[in-house]
């Protein structure tokens, strides 16, 4: 009944705007269905990506940047002890109106703050447990180990206070986890008796407003005629839900849609000479890398692992494995990514001189395994390809590596206890800090035990108080500096190999103008047009 | 008479086989992030996933009595609400196949039985032999690239034309919605969308239909009561529309049924080239995610409307065949 009732809700909206074709409209070729439209209890590109044109969060990313810059927070202040953040918050921003029967009564204020933070940190929250109540960013950004309060002491002010400083906080803040949703809306539903709508049907304060949703055929947003940062040039934004890449492309070429998202490979020298086409590219946030476990003989010496490191043809692996969207990588970060180290002389190819070390290390024949991903992602495109081109490298100097695959829970779990010997894995970059790539991949406790994602099991105490003390730092100077020196001291102890970061490929339509690849992975319309 | 066992014997190979399968829903979808194994268990819990199977099995079963077929662990949607509103996309693809696949594939095996040996005959069969080992997701790219890209003369994927139309759909079925509350012109744009999909998702079942109409009125043209008909100076074509044809029918019309069957969950790929939001990709997608609530519920309600349609298959083959109700 309750699903009728939502049905009906959305008919009746949808027949209000009937003969659109008048409008402007950008069509998007995504790849596949949201999970639902919370950015909250989401962690893939996909669904984050259906909710963000509903959305702002109190700060944002510079469209086609990793820069924080005011969102729904006008300004913002960090005390000089980097413990508190005081966020001031726009005034007049107004929630959609019209989308699923609810009509607000008051403008955006901090209890919606409140409502979006707590629903996510406090169990007791009336909303925690809607929908499921998972919410894996908040919980990955150490955000419950990061906050001791929030606050509003005035309904435009929040105050946001730390057990200690951290200042990736602030590009935490601007992800989409932190998205601030309607307290009034999820007030609105609750009474009505279906609070589960409030992830299904969203309400924001972004640039376009909810229209409709059909299960892996399209959404539709239309242009916020209030929006705080004002109207946008295009009416109506479609996101024409296309799994197959090839298919995408065809469309594209029709004229069907005017962006795709992941292109085939094997399609862009095509899509590059298309006349109708900008092929654009980026550096992707991301590395892709060869683990060689730091508690497991031989590969505990520093030695071996840079033999290792010196006998694989990495140039061989970007030709054939990236097919040219890559580029060779001699830091965890990519060069994008402010602090990065360009000062680290990268490990050359050299099998003669690596066999000379293993021998030095006492090593003339070695076996062991090398786990592939059983998947395809960005920073790795061929798992079991680049498993076989590191094996026969491998073999030239004496190691003999066993190719080794589980299912894909399986393989990141096994990995995560440290089961391997080697293996290849990787990581995309959520806000732009270093942070979030050194600490994350090769942090370690205060035990000195590795962290989960820290796949080498390797720990370093200098890298190890480097990236603690950046982190709490409110100098950017210094923390590029130290950043700096815990690149240099991966590069010296090779914990891992870095292969490659990949390079984001993204086809639009010549007619589209003032649309930005975001190195995040995301995908923003805001100031985007299209010509008639 | 067997209906009931097969859905409980259904029921439980599904529900064992999801949990064979290695890896786990939660951990499917943490990816590189991983989960900490507190928060794991967590999860599992509030899943009952660390329930003993059994006991898991017994839930599910008892929800099921009760008309509860679960909810999906990725959308949190009730898994009926997702089978509903993708169904419709399914049948109407599927209806539309199998008319292509019946209205070519029956005369065209009758033609190719009547002209036995001849060139038409191997003609026919040769392109029905094509069609049923045709590999589907080649096929469907290179109608794209053909009919859409080069020639211009239908869309690329999708069930409507997304920027001009835009009308409520209340049955779901575009057909009859754009009719009923489409625009002008909704219609046709309708019936172009389908072309491509219907022609690729109908290509097996036509080759696999006109080979099986020929070799069954091949059997019925060497009938007595054909010989009989011919021997009376009945027309050729009265001979094989009226007598031989009705005959022929009931081995195809079961093997129309069989299809349908297949076709209904498992147009995976035609619905992943032409975007087309269907209950295989549902399915197949769900796999992936290890979202045992869909897979278990999708895969009965499939079985429940296979079964439905089987019903109405013999009840039809009884209409062709008077032998058959007198059997009963």
């Amino acid at each position: 009944m309750k699903s009728l009732k939502l049905f009906s809700a959305v008919m009746l909206l949808s027949t209000m705007f009937v003969g659109a074709a008048a409008a402007k409209s950008l069509v998007y070729c995504s790849e596949g269905s949201p999970e639902n439209f919370t950015p909250a209890m989401n962690t893939t590109g996909t669904s984050l990506d259906a909710a963000r044109p509903v959305f702002n969060q109190l700060v944002q990313f510079v469209p086609g940047t990793t820069q924080v810059e005011p969102g729904l927070a006008e300004k913002y202040e960090v005390s000089a002890d980097g413990l508190t953040l005081t966020f001031h918050l726009r005034k007049g921003v107004k929630f959609h109106s019209g989308v699923n029967g609810f009509t607000p009564t008051r403008e955006f204020n901090a209890d919606d703050v409140l409502f979006s933070f707590n629903r996510q940190w406090k169990d007791d929250h009336p909303f925690h447990k809607v929908s499921g109540g998972a919410f894996d960013y908040f919980n990955d950004m150490s955000m419950p180990d990061l906050l001791a309060s929030i606050e509003a002491p005035d309904p435009m002010t929040i105050v946001m206070k730390l057990k200690s400083p951290n200042a990736p906080i602030l590009a935490n803040l601007a992800m989409d986890f932190a998205t601030i949703q309607s307290a009034e809306y999820a007030d609105f539903l609750m009474k009505k008796g279906t609070p589960e709508q409030f992830d299904q049907i969203p309400v924001g304060t972004g640039a376009f407003s909810f229209v409709e949703y059909q299960k892996d055929a399209v959404i539709r947003f239309k242009a916020n005629p209030d929006y705080w940062g004002g109207k946008q040039k295009i009416d109506d934004l479609i996101y024409a839900i296309t799994p197959d890449a090839t298919a995408r492309y065809a469309k594209m070429q029709a004229g069907e849609c005017q962006i795709m998202i992941a292109p085939n490979p094997a399609d862009l020298e095509a899509m590059g000479k298309d006349a109708n086409i900008n092929l654009i590219s980026q550096a992707g946030l991301n590395i892709g890398y060869m683990a060689m476990n730091a508690q497991k003989p031989p590969f505990d010496k520093i030695e071996v692992r840079k033999a290792i490191a010196m006998a694989i043809d990495r140039d061989a692996i970007l030709k054939e494995v990236y097919q040219g969207a890559g580029q060779k990588a001699k830091n965890p970060i990519p060069p994008t990514m402010w602090s990065y180290n360009d000062a680290v002389k990268d490990i050359p190819y050299d099998p003669a001189k690596a066999k000379e070390m293993l021998t030095a290390a006492g090593i003339t024949s070695l076996d062991t395994d090398l786990w592939w991903m059983p998947v395809q992602r960005p920073y790795n495109p061929n798992a079991k390809r680049m498993g076989e081109m590191v094996q026969a490298d491998l073999e030239k100097v004496g190691i003999h590596a066993k190719l080794v695959s589980y299912e894909w829970g399986e393989y990141r779990k096994r990995a995560q206890a440290g089961e391997h010997q080697m293996a290849f894995l990787g990581w995309t970059g959520d806000n732009g800090d270093p942070d979030n790539f050194l600490a994350v991949l090769l942090g370690c406790n205060k035990e000195g035990k590795p962290n989960g994602n820290n796949i080498p099991k390797w720990c370093n105490a200098k890298f190890q108080d480097d990236v603690v003390k950046a982190a709490a730092s409110a100098d950017h100077e210094e923390r590029v500096k130290l950043y700096g020196d815990a690149q240099q001291i991966v590069a010296d102890e090779v914990p891992w190999l870095n292969i490659a970061h990949s390079t984001v490929f993204e086809p639009v339509s010549k007619k589209v103008s003032g649309y930005k690849v975001s190195p995040l992975g995301s995908h923003v319309f805001v100031g985007v047009d299209v010509a008639e | 008479m067997l209906t009931l066992p097969t859905f409980v014997a259904m029921m439980f190979v599904t529900f064992v086989m999801l949990r064979l399968v290695p890896g786990d829903p939660i951990e499917v979808r943490r990816g590189e992030r991983g989960i900490t194994p507190e928060r794991l268990a967590s999860l599992r819990h509030e899943m009952g996933l660390d329930q003993p199977v059994w006991k898991q099995f017994g839930d599910y079963v008892w929800a099921i009595l009760h008309g509860d077929f679960g909810t999906s662990i990725v959308s949190k949607s009730p898994v009926t609400q997702e089978f509903f509103a993708l169904f419709p996309a399914t049948v109407e693809l599927t209806v539309c196949a199998m008319i292509f696949a019946i209205v070519i594939g029956v005369p065209a095996g009758v033609v190719a039985a009547v002209k036995r040996g001849k060139f038409l005959d191997q003609a026919l069969m040769g392109v029905a032999l094509i069609g049923y080992s045709m590999p589907i997701f080649w096929w469907g790219l290179v109608m794209i690239l053909f009919m859409s890209n080069t020639l211009h003369l239908t869309p690329v994927s999708g069930r409507v034309d997304l920027i001009k139309y835009f009308y409520p759909h209340p049955t779901g079925f575009l057909l009859i919605d754009s009719l009923i509350t489409g625009p002008k012109g909704a219609f046709i744009d309708v019936v172009r969308h389908l072309i491509l999909p219907t022609i690729v998702l109908g290509t097996v079942p036509l080759g696999a239909i006109a080979r099986m109409t020929r070799s069954s009125t091949l059997e019925v043209l060497e009938e007595d009561y054909v010989r009989t008909a011919r021997a009376k100076g009945l027309s050729p074509f009265r001979i094989v529309g009226l007598h031989a044809l009705r005959n022929a029918l009931i081995p195809v019309v079961t093997s129309i049924g069989l299809q349908m069957g297949s076709l209904l969950a498992g147009a995976f790929l035609t619905e992943t080239i032409f975007a087309w939001p269907g209950i295989g990709h549902w399915l197949v997608n769900s796999v992936f995610r290890r979202d045992y609530p869909v897979l278990q519920g999708g895969i009965m309600l499939v079985a429940i409307v296979v079964i439905l349609l089987n019903v109405v298959l013999d009840m039809t083959s009884s209409l062709i065949n008077p032998r058959l109700r007198h059997e009963r």
